[in-house]
């Protein structure tokens, strides 16, 4: 579970802290512009880091300094409890005078309170469980990724998988595509690997498609089955059959709506849910491509799910959606100019709406009355 | 995903956010069969709530036969509150709506019981899943006895999952 995120001289993150401390789910609102998907952006950074992209060029660009003040260091520090252990890993990168790409100033992973490696600019201290060593590792490169691992209970391989399994999403249907050459559980932000997803969640999980199953015959009732069919040596394609009163019709996933895409992620994301411990979910805009109808239930069914086991966060402006997030797990995000950096509260603070609960929502977010 | 009209379903119509986010707490539990519940935005006060189901709502009780709506409002503190709001419910319907809500406001019983609206509904909904009565016997909700009894029988039979 993610319990809090520290970001400064990032885009419009400065001195920027996040804090999600035993929240199972939470919903994170503000006007175009407050920083929602900035906040994305640096988990995603997180999940490639986790995914094996260690060159801090394929990282971060020179553009993201906050307010092109390149003189100060870029700093990054994530905490994650895992199996009861809070892992805390901090990432600084700076660019010295006369340098084209950003390098790593400072890397360090403390696990409850233990050092596991730490590092200033290319020097490498690791501690191992019985020694420690040090080695140099090039300063255009992240760490994490390449210290090689005791075992698959080193706490470096468990962030860096519990940092690859992270779903970042902010889907477009369009791209979204049942067709597959490979296997995977580690969708990437637009959805575009969806096919995979699916292939890579039955392969290392068969049980889950009874999960999906479950799902999908809940929010659409004549949807059957999802057939995963061979068109050639190395490929695959997903097809749903629909049935109703005996008729049967089969449908190509790329031909299905973009809503009914989106219900199919859903059901991933559930199946996911079920059977990767301590899974981390952020959806930007959930209510995106689906019915006023549908909106309500959809996102109920991720919080419900999410409740009990890893953690669900969603960004949105639709009301529909925060109606369904309590006071108590919705943050604001704001910024008074493009030249000030984003500040966060959560709703239940905001003086202005001491009298939140009595107020119209609707009302609240047209006048903009959701902000401090 | 929204629930078939022509199957039995529920629409919880709050009275404002505070009720809507007991509500949301209600459907929590997993083992509620949450695509038949729908919880429409806050009517603004317990007259509207009144207002709204006859607009909105009434005009469709005859042909959606399966439909309950539960009208989710605030007592404040007056025993009458509910005899009062079922005065303007048409007799036909009255086995279909049900009146609940907590005597006084919902921001007086979290200040009592020291937790959130969602953490209070998800209870409510366990103690009706599990046929207990700890929280729902506070002196703040234990004006909903009869309506209570009512409801809890039909949503164990149509509302709980049986797997």
């Amino acid at each position: 579970m993610l319990q809090r995120l520290y970001v400064h001289n990032f885009r419009c993150l400065e001195n920027f802290e996040l804090s999600l401390k035993e929240m199972s789910t939470a919903l994170i609102i503000g006007k175009n512009g407050s920083g929602k998907s900035t906040i994305a952006n640096v988990l995603e950074l997180f999940q490639k880091i986790g995914r094996g992209i260690t060159r801090v060029g394929k990282l971060v660009e020179l553009t993201d300094f906050t307010a092109e003040r390149s003189d100060v260091p870029i700093r990054f520090e994530v905490e994650v409890l895992i199996d009861a252990k809070l892992y805390k890993y901090l990432l600084v990168l700076d660019l010295p005078k006369n340098f084209e790409e950003l390098r790593v100033l400072e890397e360090e992973l403390v696990v409850s309170g233990k050092l596991i490696f730490s590092r200033k600019a290319g020097q490498v201290k690791r501690s191992l469980t019985k020694s420690e060593t040090q080695f140099i590792v090039d300063w255009h490169f992240i760490a994490l990724p390449i210290i090689h691992n005791e075992s698959e209970n080193d706490p470096i391989y468990v962030l860096k998988t519990w940092f690859s399994r992270m779903l970042i999403l902010a889907p477009i249907p369009k791209l979204m595509s049942g067709l597959s050459s490979g296997a995977s559980i580690e969708p990437n932000r637009d959805c575009s690997n969806f096919g995979e997803w699916f292939s890579g969640l039955l392969n290392q999980f068969p049980a889950s498609y009874t999960e999906m199953a479950k799902h999908f015959k809940e929010i659409m009732t004549d949807a059957d089955v999802i057939e995963n069919e061979i068109v050639g040596k190395d490929s695959k394609s997903m097809v749903v059959r629909f049935e109703c009163e005996n008729k049967e019709l089969r449908v190509k996933f790329e031909n299905l709506s973009d809503g009914e895409k989106c219900f199919f992620l859903s059901a991933l994301v559930l199946a996911s849910n079920k059977h990767i411990p301590s899974l981390f979910c952020l959806w930007d805009e959930p209510d995106n491509y689906l019915s006023l109808t549908e909106i309500g239930q959809f996102v109920v069914s991720l919080r419900r799910s999410f409740k009990t086991r890893g953690q669900f966060i969603a960004t949105s402006h639709n009301a529909e959606v925060i109606r369904k997030f309590s006071t108590e797990n919705t943050l604001v995000l704001y910024r008074n100019s493009h030249l000030e950096p984003t500040l966060i509260k959560y709703v239940k603070d905001l003086e202005l709406n001491s009298n939140f609960d009595k107020k119209d929502l609707d009302i609240a977010l047209i006048l903009g009355d959701l902000t401090p | 995903m929204s629930p078939n009209r022509h199957r039995p379903h529920i629409i919880i119509l709050p009275e404002d956010r505070a009720n809507e986010q007991i509500a949301n707490g209600f459907i929590f539990n997993n083992s509620i069969i949450v695509n038949n519940i729908q919880i429409i935005p806050p009517a603004g006060g317990w007259i509207k709530v009144i207002e709204k189901f006859n607009l909105d709502l009434l005009p469709t009780m005859q042909e959606y036969i399966n439909r309950i709506v539960v009208l989710l409002i605030d007592f404040d503190n007056n025993s009458d509150r509910l005899k009062t709001v079922k005065q303007d419910i048409p007799e036909l319907y009255l086995d279909r709506v049900f009146v609940l809500g907590v005597f006084t406001e919902p921001e007086e019983l979290r200040r009592d019981v020291g937790r959130s609206f969602e953490d209070i509904g998800t209870a409510l909904a366990n103690e009706c899943f599990e046929g207990r009565h700890d929280l729902w016997v506070h002196n703040l909700l234990d004006n909903n006895r009869c309506e209570l009894e009512r409801f809890a029988s039909v949503f164990r039979t149509n509302f709980i999952r049986l797997d």
